[in-house]
């Protein structure tokens, strides 16, 4: 049990949504997990435009929605004037997050496997951020000397804690046979290796504040949901299906007593948290967008640019690499001169039109932006449909001001789609804009989850469905702390107790203080290093 | 010496910039198997077996070191083009230097 005065934990459940949980809740994966929201509230938390991971998240932990806090996609526009698109990092979260103003009230605070952490500020407690490659975990981490303490643990091992990005490109292009239970193996690895991270962490280097993230939900969904939706899992299967669904179930049976145990080390007087950044369902079909706007006259690839790329089931099917070229790669295959708008990321399922004198010289007039947006936006209504059925395929359009008003929302895409199956469009080129995926697979849904339990929570209540943005200021209720009053979420006041509420009101403070940037390492600064000594090392290493 | 020219002396010399590039690559000899020198001519993805994720997690450090934003995107997209892709230690340590100095005289 913890030492601390009050506690709050949040366990973040990447991908989670109650149409699976609910029914490993019901069959006996999860009794843990059933019983702990029985004994508190839970809702549905629904997710930002798009339900991506990183606005997601950082919508979260900031409070405020994607157009304030600057984070639109794990890849973003290097600048409002560059078309160029760059990995996330934390220079780019243009808020406070929960951490730092937890700090600011005195208190520690804990941060492990959240995205965009890295390079990690400097925190009153700890942090390990999310979406880092193994080599570069370490020196990500927050406090410096943090992984040789981790090194203590039994079985510790980096290279299965950190994400593997050449295998994160199954939870998108999807599995050979023979390669399921091998995926399902390493989630299950790597979450055993992240809780035994949290659980070292809240006995030796207990906070106020922990939060954490289980992911592996979200890449085993992708890639498993005919296995998990009750809608598919439970129809007769043969032997190979049943073994990949049994394995599955023991990742979820796992996290159950991952839970267990965290919610056992926080203590009765925790209040503790559960949230996922977007839900998950079903998608059976690709749309191949660029080439839907190729085909419209809106895009023009170069001349010498292949159709598709062959997915492991032999269809042509969206492999968009986390690594570096290939986002690249797909605008390298854009003639610019002749292109109006492009898709830039499958994740983002954003259209960027490109407008003279903004991202380079070509493009449409300034002038023309609003009126050709708009014959843009009619023609995907009324042109982009099922070749077959003559249905729309997209459900939703929302333009910039719509999805990503506030600050930063020069970076944003000048439109977002919601697809009808909600699926990921494919950015790449393909000899026909739409067509069935091989095989179902999983993808996200607005509809996440939430659930809280604890002294200051009611027992036995089902809140009405709340915005993602809320759960910051809610955490930092149950700490005490007043909440900025530039946050945009609001405290979700139906989850606590009456009494609770009475003898704590909420209380609105002084808004929050810009992010915390490194301001040591100045090239003034570095210049005033010990110039002799520099040269020294860099005659014997030939370079002067 | 000129307003200018006087700003241009702010941005640290290329051995300067190289220094703190082979210290942060350094810095992680810990966790992965590669013993030898980091010098001018060190290849990221040959001799340290980056992957490409890497590159970007390094382009990252070096923000955070400098406090400023460079476009890698851009100059990895270039590396992209190119018929070798890979990065020399030298060709990034020109990279920050030439963008230093355009940053320093576009203010």
């Amino acid at each position: 049990m913890s030492c601390l005065d009050r506690q709050t934990v949040l366990i973040g459940l990447d991908g989670a949504s109650f149409t699976i949980l609910d029914h490993l809740m019901e069959e006996g994966t999860m009794p843990f997990l059933k019983k702990l929201i029985s004994l508190g509230c839970r809702g549905e938390l629904t997710s930002v435009i798009p339900p991506l991971t990183p606005p997601a998240w950082i919508s979260l932990i900031t409070g405020v929605r994607p157009g304030t806090h600057g984070v639109f996609n794990f890849l973003q526009f290097e600048s409002p004037k560059s078309r160029y698109i760059k990995w996330l990092s934390f220079r780019d979260i243009q808020r406070e997050t929960i951490w730092s103003i937890v700090n600011r009230h005195g208190m520690r605070a804990g941060s492990l496997n959240f995205i965009g952490m890295n390079p990690p500020p400097t925190i009153r407690g700890y942090i390990i951020p999310g979406f880092v490659s193994w080599r570069w975990l370490r020196k990500n981490s927050y406090p410096e000397d943090l992984f040789d303490r981790l090194r203590g643990i039994d079985g510790f091992d980096v290279k299965e804690m950190a994400l593997n990005f050449r295998e994160e490109e199954k939870a998108v292009k999807g599995c050979q046979r023979e390669e399921y239970e091998d995926w399902i193996w390493l989630h299950i690895r790597r979450e055993r290796q992240w809780f035994d991270v949290v659980r070292y962490l809240m006995k030796h280097d207990p906070c106020h504040l922990t939060a954490m993230i289980f992911d592996g939900l979200d890449r085993i969904q992708h890639v498993c949901w005919r296995f998990l939706d009750p809608a598919y899992a439970l129809k007769a299967h043969a032997a190979w299906e049943e073994k990949v669904r049994r394995l599955c179930l023991q990742y979820f049976r796992n996290l159950d007593e991952f839970l267990e145990q965290i919610v056992d080390l926080a203590g009765p007087q925790a209040n503790i948290f559960i949230a996922s950044d977007h839900g998950f369902g079903p998608t059976r079909e690709i749309l191949y967008l660029n080439q839907w706007l190729c085909q419209q006259g809106y895009l023009k690839w170069k001349d010498n640019t292949a159709m598709g790329t062959k997915s492991v089931a032999g269809q042509s099917e969206d492999i968009e690499s986390l690594g570096v070229e290939s986002p690249y790669r797909s605008l390298l295959h854009l003639d610019w001169k002749k292109t109006k708008a492009y898709a830039a990321t499958a994740s983002s399922n954003g259209i960027i039109i490109q407008v003279a004198g903004k991202r380079g010289e070509e493009g449409i007039p300034a002038n023309e932006y609003f009126s050709f947006r708009e014959e843009l936006i009619d023609k995907l209504r009324n042109s982009c449909l099922d070749p077959q059925s003559g249905e729309p395929l997209i459900k939703e359009i929302w333009t910039r001001e719509e999805a990503f008003a506030g600050n930063f929302i020069d970076c944003a895409p000048d439109l977002t789609l919601s697809l009808r199956d909600s699926g990921f469009i494919s950015i790449y080129p393909s000899e026909v804009y739409c067509r069935p995926r091989s095989q179902i697979m999983g993808t996200h849904r607005p509809e996440g989850v939430f659930a809280a339990v604890g002294p200051a929570i009611r027992k036995g209540e089902v809140i009405p469905p709340t915005s993602i943005i809320n759960v910051a200021p809610t955490l930092l209720h149950t700490l005490g702390i007043p909440i900025p009053s530039d946050m945009e979420g609001q405290v979700i006041t139906q989850i606590f107790d009456p009494a609770f509420l009475r003898a704590h009101p909420v209380e609105t403070g002084a808004p929050t203080v810009p992010p915390e940037r490194n301001q040591d390492a100045s090239p003034q600064r570095e210049d005033a290093e010990g110039q002799e000594q520099i040269m020294l090392r860099l005659k014997s290493l030939g370079y002067v | 010496m000129d307003e200018r020219n006087q700003e241009k002396d702010l941005v640290p010399r290329q051995e300067s910039i190289f220094q703190s590039v082979s210290k942060i690559i350094s810095s992680l000899k810990d966790e992965w198997e590669y013993s030898g020198e980091i010098t001018p001519e060190t290849s990221l993805f040959t001799d340290l077996d980056f992957e490409s994720i890497d590159a970007v997690v390094l382009g990252s450090m070096i923000e955070e070191h400098f406090n400023r934003s460079f476009p890698f995107a851009e100059y990895l997209a270039s590396v992209g083009e190119k018929e070798v892709r890979d990065i020399k230690v030298k060709d990034l340590v020109n990279f920050i230097h030439q963008n230093l100095e355009n940053q320093t005289l576009e203010n």
